[in-house]
C-alpha cells in the first residue's frame, strides 16, 4: 500500500528531476555533491536561524515544450513592453515572460521597470481567464527569488492572491498558495500585510474548500507552515491559528490517502509541530483530539518503519508526529494522559521505532527515545508495559550509541527505576546493572552522571544489587570515578562507596 | 547537551496521583531525605523549543525535500556514531573506543598506584613490597639489623639484607635482566619531599599537578597530605606503627569524627595506609577529611 504513496503530484517533481538526469553516473555523483554542499548550507542557516525554503511548481505540460525557445532568452524588457503596449495577444506573451521570469537577473529587472508590478496585478485581475494564470505563474516565479527585494515588490498582489483563495480553480489557487507561502517569510512587512490582510482565515476557508482536492490542500499546508516560521510567530500567528477552524483541519488531514500520497499530510504535520513547538498553548489542540490522532499515525507509520519502508519518504511524516507527541506530552498531567491518548499504546511502538531508526536516521532515533522519555516519566503504566512487554533488553541494545541517543534511553530506564523498587529489582535482572558497569566508564560526563544516578537507586533498592555490582567489578570503576574531573561526579561516586557499598547495614 | 535556556524543565512530581500502593517510588525513600545525599534524579517532562539542536537533523531533512534535494537512499544517511570509553582519572585524557582497552588501560597504569610517589605498579605485590621498600620508616630501621628486601619473585620468599643482594639474587637465580624495570633503587629521598611538603594540602580534589608513573600514563591524586601525615605519624607513633599499618585506615586514621567501624576486609587483604588505588583503595583517599592539622 505505501508503494503507491508517490504516484501522484506529491513527489511528481522530484520524479521529474531524476528522468531528466537520465540516471547517468556522473549526473547522480553532480547530485550527491551538490546535495552534500546544500545540506552544509541548511543546517549553517539553521544554526543561525535563518532557515527558509521556497517551493516552485513547474507547469506539468512544460516537457513537451523544450523544443521551443528556451528561457531567458526571450527578453523580460522587450516583453514587458509589448504587454504594456495593450492588445489582444497579451497571452502570447505572458507565457514567454513567465520563463523569462525563472532567470534571477531577469527578475530583478522586472521589478525595477516602472509600472511592471502594476500591469501584472491588472492581468492577474483581469476578466481573461487564462491571462489570469499566466499572470499568476509570473508571480509565482518571481517568488521564488532569493532577493527580498523582489518578495517586497509582489506586495500588491497580496490582497488579490488571498481573495482568490476562497475561489474555485484548483490550480490557479495552487499557484496563489505557493506564490504566498513563498514571499511571506521574506520580510516582516510583507507578513505584517498578509496578517492584516486576512491570510489566517483565508486558509482556513480555502482548506475547507478544496478539502477533497489534495495538490490545493498540501499548497495550504506549506503557505501556513511558513507562516509560522517567523521569528515572533508565537505571539503574532498561532493565536490566531488557534482560535481558527485550522488545528481541527490540519488533524484531518493527517491521514494520509493512500493514492494521493504523503505529501498534504507531511505538511500539515510540520505545521502542527510548529504550532506545539512554538507555544506552549496546547489546550486546543489536545481538545481536538491532537495527541491520539497523532499517536495512533505513529504506531501505523511506526510498524511501516520497522518493516524496512523507510524508503518512500515517510520519515518525513514520522519526524513531526514524533515532535507534536513529545511536545503535547510534555503538556499533559499525568492523571489526563490515558485518556487523552484514548486507548493508543505508544510504548511498544516507540520502543520498535527507536530500535528501527538507530542505524538508518540515529537522530530521529534520539528524538523518539525523547518521546519516550515524556511518556515514562509520571506515567507507572508506561513503565510497567516497558518491563511487561520484554522491552527493557532491546533498550538496553541501544546504551552503546552516542550523541544523546544513550544518555536519552538511559533516562527512560532511569523513569522506571524512580517508580517503584521493584522494577528495579527487574531492571537489574534483566542486565541493566552490567550495562551500567560499562557506561560507568564513557568519556561522555552526561552518561556517566546519569548512570550513578541510575546504580544509586538500583542499589538501594536491594541489598543484593550492591553485592552483584561488586562481583561484577563495578568497585574498581566507582574507585576511578572518584578521581574524575567533575566534582558533582565525584561526590556522588564516594556516597554510594561510603554509604551502601562498603558500610555494613 | 540539553540547553538550559531552549529547554523548560517541568519537574511535575508534586502532581501525580499516588494510588497508595505499598512500594514505594524514590520520592519518600528514607534515603532521599539522608543529609548529603547528592543523588538529584526525578523524571522530568521534556519541553523542545522548535529551535532547540535536537530538532536540527530532522529540520534539515525537511529543508532538503521542500527544495526536491531529499534522497532517501540509506547509504546517504550518517551510521550512528559510539560512545567512547575515558579513563576518569583526572588529567589522564586517554580515550578507547572499547570497554577491553579501557580495562586495559586502567588495570596497566592505574590499578597499583603508590600514593607517596605516584609510581605505577604492575601487581598487588609489587606495590606493596614497593611502598614498604620505599616509604616505610620502620622498614628502613629494620632493614639496618635484619634481611628484609623480599625476592621479588612470588614464592621465593627469601631476603636479603640489601636491595644490591637481592637484584644478584635475581639475576642469578632467577634470571632476571640487570636493568628489571620494577627493581630500581629509592632516589635520595630529600630533595622531593622538601618540595612537596611546602605544597598546600589541597582538598579532596583532584590536584594540577601530574605525576608520573613507571608506566606511560600520567596519573593524578592529591597526596601530600598522606606524606605529611605520615611523617607526623612516624614522629608521634613510632611504636604503634606496626600495628597501625595493619588496620583499617580509619580507625588508625586521625580523623574529627569517630569511625569505631571496623571496615572488613572483604575484598581483599590488608591495606596500607599510603596505597591510594586498587582494592580497599577509597579508604585510603576518603581521608582527605580531617587531614588538615
Amino acid at each position: 500500500m505505501l508503494n503507491s504513496f508517490f504516484a501522484a503530484c506529491g513527489m511528481w517533481r522530484l520524479n521529474k528531476v531524476r528522468h531528466k538526469a537520465g540516471g547517468h553516473a556522473n549526473n547522480l555523483e553532480e547530485l550527491r555533491t551538490k546535495r552534500r554542499e546544500k545540506e552544509r548550507a541548511l543546517r549553517q542557516a539553521r544554526r543561525d536561524r535563518q532557515l527558509v525554503s521556497k517551493r516552485l511548481l513547474r507547469n506539468e505540460d512544460e516537457e513537451q515544450d523544450t523544443m521551443e525557445v528556451t528561457p531567458g532568452e526571450q527578453d523580460v524588457v522587450t516583453l514587458f513592453q509589448k504587454l504594456h503596449h495593450g492588445g489582444t495577444e497579451k497571452e502570447a506573451f505572458l507565457r514567454p515572460l513567465s520563463k523569462a521570469l525563472r532567470n534571477p537577473s531577469a527578475q530583478l529587472t522586472f521589478i525595477k521597470l516602472e509600472n511592471s508590478m502594476h500591469l501584472l496585478v491588472g492581468l492577474l485581475t483581469g476578466s481573461d481567464a487564462r491571462c489570469r494564470l499566466q499572470a499568476v505563474r509570473c508571480l509565482h516565479e518571481l517568488s521564488h527569488s532569493t532577493h527580498t527585494s523582489v518578495a517586497s515588490a509582489c506586495l500588491p498582489a497580496t490582497p488579490y492572491l488571498l481573495t482568490y483563495l476562497s475561489g474555485q480553480s484548483t490550480k490557479f489557487t495552487e499557484l496563489c498558495l505557493y506564490t504566498l507561502g513563498n514571499i511571506c517569510p521574506d520580510s516582516e512587512t510583507v507578513k505584517e500585510r498578509l496578517l492584516a490582510q486576512g491570510i489566517i482565515p483565508a486558509l482556513a476557508g480555502c482548506i475547507q474548500n478544496h478539502r477533497h482536492n489534495l495538490a490545493v490542500v498540501e499548497a495550504a499546508g506549506f503557505a501556513l507552515f511558513q507562516l509560522l516560521q517567523s521569528k515572533d510567530a508565537a505571539q503574532k500567528v498561532i493565536p490566531t491559528v488557534l482560535a481558527s477552524s485550522l488545528p481541527s483541519q490540519l488533524l484531518s488531514v493527517l491521514t494520509p490517502d493512500p493514492d494521493f500520497g504523503l505529501a498534504p499530510a507531511i505538511e500539515c504535520a510540520w505545521c502542527l509541530h510548529s504550532l506545539t513547538s512554538s507555544s506552549e498553548d496546547h489546550r486546543e489542540l489536545l481538545a481536538q483530539g491532537a495527541l491520539r490522532q497523532c499517536g495512533s499515525l505513529l504506531v501505523s507509520l511506526g510498524g511501516a518503519v520497522a518493516d524496512g519502508n523507510t524508503d518512500q519518504g515517510v520519515e518525513l511524516l514520522v519526524c513531526p508526529l514524533l515532535r507534536c507527541v513529545g511536545n503535547l506530552l510534555s503538556s499533559c498531567p499525568a492523571e489526563t494522559l490515558h485518556s487523552q491518548l484514548g486507548g493508543v499504546d505508544l510504548v511498544a511502538p516507540l520502543c520498535e521505532l527507536v530500535v528501527a531508526l538507530i542505524h538508518t536516521l540515529p537522530a530521529l532515533a534520539r528524538e523518539t527515545a525523547w518521546v519516550l522519555n515524556n511518556l515514562t516519566a509520571h506515567s507507572t503504566e508506561s513503565c510497567s508495559a516497558l518491563l511487561t512487554l520484554n522491552l527493557v533488553p532491546r533498550l538496553l541494545e541501544l546504551l552503546p550509541f552516542s550523541q544523546g541517543i544513550n544518555t536519552m534511553v538511559l533516562r527512560v530506564l532511569a523513569n522506571v527505576a524512580h517508580k517503584k523498587k521493584e522494577f528495579c529489582i527487574q531492571l537489574a535482572e534483566l542486565g541493566l546493572l552490567s550495562a551500567i558497569t560499562a557506561t560507568l566508564k564513557m568519556a561522555d560526563q552526561d552518561i556517566v552522571t546519569l548512570s550513578l544516578e541510575v546504580l544509586f537507586m538500583m542499589i538501594v533498592s536491594s541489598p543484593q544489587t550492591a553485592e552483584q555490582f561488586v562481583s561484577q567489578g563495578g568497585l574498581s570503576v566507582l574507585e576511578a570515578i572518584q578521581y574524575n574531573s567533575d566534582g558533582e561526579v565525584r561526590r556522588r561516586a564516594t556516597y554510594l562507596l561510603e554509604q551502601h557499598i562498603l558500610r555494613e547495614k | 547537551m540539553l540547553q538550559p535556556d531552549l529547554l523548560q524543565l517541568m519537574a511535575m512530581g508534586g502532581s501525580q496521583t499516588r494510588n497508595g500502593d505499598e512500594e514505594e517510588g524514590f520520592r519518600e525513600a528514607a534515603e532521599q531525605q539522608e543529609e548529603g545525599n547528592p543523588f538529584t534524579f526525578n523524571p522530568q517532562l521534556l519541553r523542545l523549543h522548535r529551535d532547540h539542536e535536537l530538532f536540527e537533523d530532522g529540520d534539515v531533512f525537511r529543508h532538503m525535500y521542500l527544495q526536491d534535494l531529499f534522497m532517501s537512499e540509506a547509504e546517504e544517511q550518517p551510521a550512528p556514531s559510539v560512545s567512547e570509553f575515558g579513563c576518569h582519572i583526572s588529567g589522564c585524557r586517554a580515550v578507547f573506543s572499547t570497554l577491553d582497552e579501557y580495562e586495559h588501560h586502567y588495570n596497566s597504569l592505574h590499578r597499583h598506584v603508590c600514593c607517596s610517589c605516584r609510581r605505577s605498579l604492575p601487581s598487588a605485590r609489587l606495590l606493596d613490597i614497593h611502598i614498604q621498600e620505599w616509604h616505610d620508616s620502620l622498614f628502613t630501621i629494620l632493614a639496618q639489623k635484619q634481611d628484609m628486601y623480599l625476592c621479588l619473585v612470588e614464592g621465593c620468599g627469601q631476603k636479603f639484607r640489601t636491595s644490591q643482594q637481592r637484584k644478584d639474587h635475581l639475576i642469578r637465580l632467577h634470571k632476571y635482566p640487570p636493568d628489571f624495570r620494577f627493581d630500581k633503587n629509592r632516589k635520595e629521598k630529600g630533595t622531593r619531599e622538601a618540595s612537596r611538603e611546602q605544597r598546600t594540602n589541597t582538598a579532596m580534589e583532584a590536584a594540577d599537578d601530574v605525576c608520573r608513573s613507571e608506566g606511560v600514563c600520567e596519573v593524578m591524586c592529591s597526596v601530600e597530605s598522606n606524606q605529611l601525615e605520615q611523617e607526623e605519624s612516624m614522629e608521634t607513633h613510632a611504636s604503634s606503627e606496626e600495628a597501625a599499618q595493619f588496620e583499617d585506615f580509619s580507625a588508625s586514621a586521625q580523623t574529627p569524627e569517630t569511625n569505631t567501624e571496623q571496615l572488613k576486609p572483604k575484598y581483599s587483604y590488608r591495606v596500607p595506609k599510603t596505597v591510594c588505588f586498587g582494592h580497599g583503595s577509597v579508604r585510603g583517599f576518603r581521608g582527605q577529611r580531617g587531614r588538615r592539622k
